[in-house]
């Protein structure tokens, strides 16, 4: 059957259709054609017999008076019969009396005139029958037949086979062509609707239901089977449409919300910097102007008030800063990285210059950012290597870099004390620290303005440490889209 | 010796037998064919007594057969009928179941009185006679190129109930005599 597997339904169908009609007949015709074989014979025989039962009847006068002109006469009336090529009489003694036709070559005549009843020879039937009167034998007729009659006969119904094959080939190819269609056509409107729906997605389309049988239930089938999807389809899309506007909805629940922190922390911070600020002029006043007045013990409590204002004016202007940042937009230029960071490192340097410090400097590319920001950047990142290695004796610090496809990642690595991994989440956390205020001074705001800064250019920042071991901060930044 | 004697005596007596029976070549024939005659010849079946009852054959005048017609007559039978041959003198001494006649008289005069007595009677009459069938008989023999042949009249016959054969009449010469025709 692999003969037909790849060929259309519809040729699939006619060949199947024609191959069976031509077994058909190929078998009806085979079976007639022996039945009329065996029958033709038998007939034949019969005819032969029946022929030679006439001659001999009307020849027994000819023997019995022995005229064998007369018995000639009888024999001539044969020519009516072409088939039969030769008929001879012979007496009763088994002498030649009488034969046809009169050209007949009767040397070479079998004359055993013992066999009885016709049969086939070679290409003739022959054969030799008494010629009685009454109950006396007066001879014996021989016949013989050529067989021209039945392969006439079998040319005939070779003829007439092919005839009936042709025709009925031809009357069943255009019927084959006219019923198939009952049966190709759902199929092939199905095949269509499926090919129309898949190209083009439209669920809408329906295939058209052309009869109640199977095709017809399974074109139901495949109906139920679209108007499902196209139902899914519709609820799922809906969903997505509900989906989209509560993220939208949320999102800018978000960002008012986050808008107002912002506002709120600066307004907070605005609000909170007048007032520490009026404590410590105060105090400085108080300190300067009645310091005879103030024992020892109440200029040390002085001192304290002082230390504590003077923090928490750091702790605002940090926050202010922070929250400063949310607020506006960011005026990128090309900033040479590696003098900004030179730069930066002398001033910070100046307040460390007892320590033994070994401060490393590649040369850095060039980026496209915003100056303020980057500077304040590279400000807390610097001061905060120095001030987490200021307890070894000697200082490594060393800034370098890696270019990835799209972005440049800086690096700023130290071999301070390091912090426990596992509190890497608290890192770049507002007011988070690792370490006591005690041991490192500082307001748990710097890493987190860093993190906004760089999440504000599109970059990232993370970090890699080992306790006593040292930090490394790496950040990225996007390169100038060309 | 003895030998060559004893065949040459057997010829003799063989060669002496031969010309002791009047009969020759052309009787021993037309023996041949009277008995023919009973074979395309019906008899309408009140010429029998019974079905076992013999077909006679009869001759009347000078018997040129011989042997011959015993010859060909004997142990054979036509429809159950066994066939005899008995040879008459005068037409006095023709027997009422006589079936088949053969006449060979020397005066035609005579040859007619006997058909004429036989009128109403179912024999088939047969004759050598060139004036026969004038004289109303019904087969006759005659010779034509070194070959028996026959004369049959057909009207005689069916006059006297007998059918002849088609197939016998298809080998005769058929004659019907104006003269006789009634």
């Amino acid at each position: 059957m692999t003969l037909f597997r790849d060929i259309p339904i519809k040729t699939k169908l006619m060949r199947i259709i024609l191959l069976i009609s031509v077994i058909m007949l190929l078998v009806t015709c085979s079976s007639f054609f022996a039945y009329e074989f065996y029958t033709f014979r038998q007939t034949s025989i019969q005819k032969l017999s029946t022929l030679g039962e006439i001659i001999s009847t009307n020849s027994t006068a000819a023997l019995a008076f022995q005229d064998p002109e007369s018995a000639q006469e009888i024999l001539t009336a044969l020519k009516a019969e072409p088939h039969i090529v030769a008929a001879c009489l012979y007496d009763k003694d088994g002498q030649l009396f009488s034969y046809y036709p009169s050209n007949l070559d009767t040397k070479k005549l079998q004359t055993n005139a013992k066999m009885g009843g016709y049969h086939f020879d070679d290409s003739y039937l022959q054969g030799f029958q008494p010629v009685i009167q009454g109950s006396k034998q007066l001879g014996t007729l021989y016949l013989r037949s050529d067989l021209g009659a039945m392969y006439e006969r079998f040319k005939l119904y070779s003829i007439i086979t092919a005839l009936v094959i042709a025709t009925s080939l031809l009357l069943s190819y255009f019927l084959s062509q006219i019923l198939q269609k009952s049966i190709t056509r759902p199929i092939l409107a199905l095949a269509e609707t499926a090919k129309a729906i898949s190209t083009h997605g439209d669920y809408s389309v329906r295939a058209i239901k052309l009869g109640k049988d199977e095709l017809g239930s399974l074109t139901d089938a495949f109906n139920q089977m679209i108007l499902q999807i196209h139902n899914q389809n519709q609820t799922l899309s809906e969903f997505n449409q509900t989906l989209e506007q509560k993220v939208k909805d949320r999102t800018l629940e978000l960002e008012t919300v986050n808008k107002e922190l912002d506002s709120f922390s600066y307004s907070v911070s605005h609000d909170l910097r007048a007032p520490i600020r009026s404590i410590n002029n105060y105090i400085n006043i108080l300190l300067e102007d009645y310091a005879g007045q103030l024992d020892d013990e109440a200029k040390r409590l002085i001192q304290i008030v002082i230390h504590n204002s003077q923090k928490m004016g750091m702790l605002i202007d940090d926050l202010l800063a922070f929250s400063k940042l949310g607020r506006k937009d960011l005026t990128k230029v090309s900033l040479p990285m590696k003098n900004l960071v030179e730069d930066i490192w002398n001033d910070a340097f100046q307040l460390e210059q007892n320590r033994d410090i070994e401060f490393i400097l590649n040369p850095l590319p060039d980026c496209y950012a915003e100056k303020a920001t980057i500077q304040q950047v590279w400000v807390n990142l610097i001061s905060n290597a120095l001030k987490y290695t200021r307890k070894k004796e000697k200082t490594v610090i060393e800034i370098a870099w890696e270019e990835k496809e799209k972005e440049i990642v800086y690096i700023i690595k130290d071999n301070g004390i390091g912090f426990d991994m596992n509190y890497y989440d608290k890192l770049f956390g507002v007011f988070q620290r690792l370490h006591s205020p005690q041991e490192f001074e500082g307001t748990g705001v710097g890493l987190a303005i860093v993190q906004r800064i760089i999440e504000k250019h599109g970059g990232k920042i993370w970090a890699t440490s080992q306790p006593n071991a040292g930090t490394t901060f790496y950040f990225s930044l996007p390169k100038k889209k060309v | 010796m003895r030998l060559y004697l004893k065949i040459s005596l057997l010829i003799f007596g063989v060669l002496l037998l031969t010309a002791q029976t009047p009969g020759t070549r052309e009787y021993q024939l037309k023996a041949v064919f009277i008995f023919n005659f009973t074979q395309f010849v019906e008899w309408p079946s009140s010429s029998f007594s019974n079905p076992q009852s013999p077909l006679v054959i009869g001759i009347l005048g000078k018997d040129p057969f011989g042997n011959y017609l015993e010859d060909a007559l004997s142990n054979e039978k036509v429809n159950g009928h066994p066939l005899v041959a008995h040879r008459y003198n005068s037409i006095e001494e023709i027997e009422k179941d006589c079936n088949l006649l053969y006449i060979n008289l020397t005066e035609s005069a005579k040859t007619e009185k006997v058909i004429s007595s036989l009128k109403g009677v179912s024999v088939l009459t047969v004759s050598d006679d060139p004036n026969f069938l004038k004289q109303g008989g019904m087969i006759r023999f005659y010779t034509k190129e070194n070959k028996i042949q026959l004369q049959i009249n057909p009207e005689a016959a069916k006059s006297a109930n007998l059918s002849i054969s088609s197939k016998l009449l298809r080998l005769a010469e058929i004659v019907t005599p104006k003269t006789k025709s009634k």
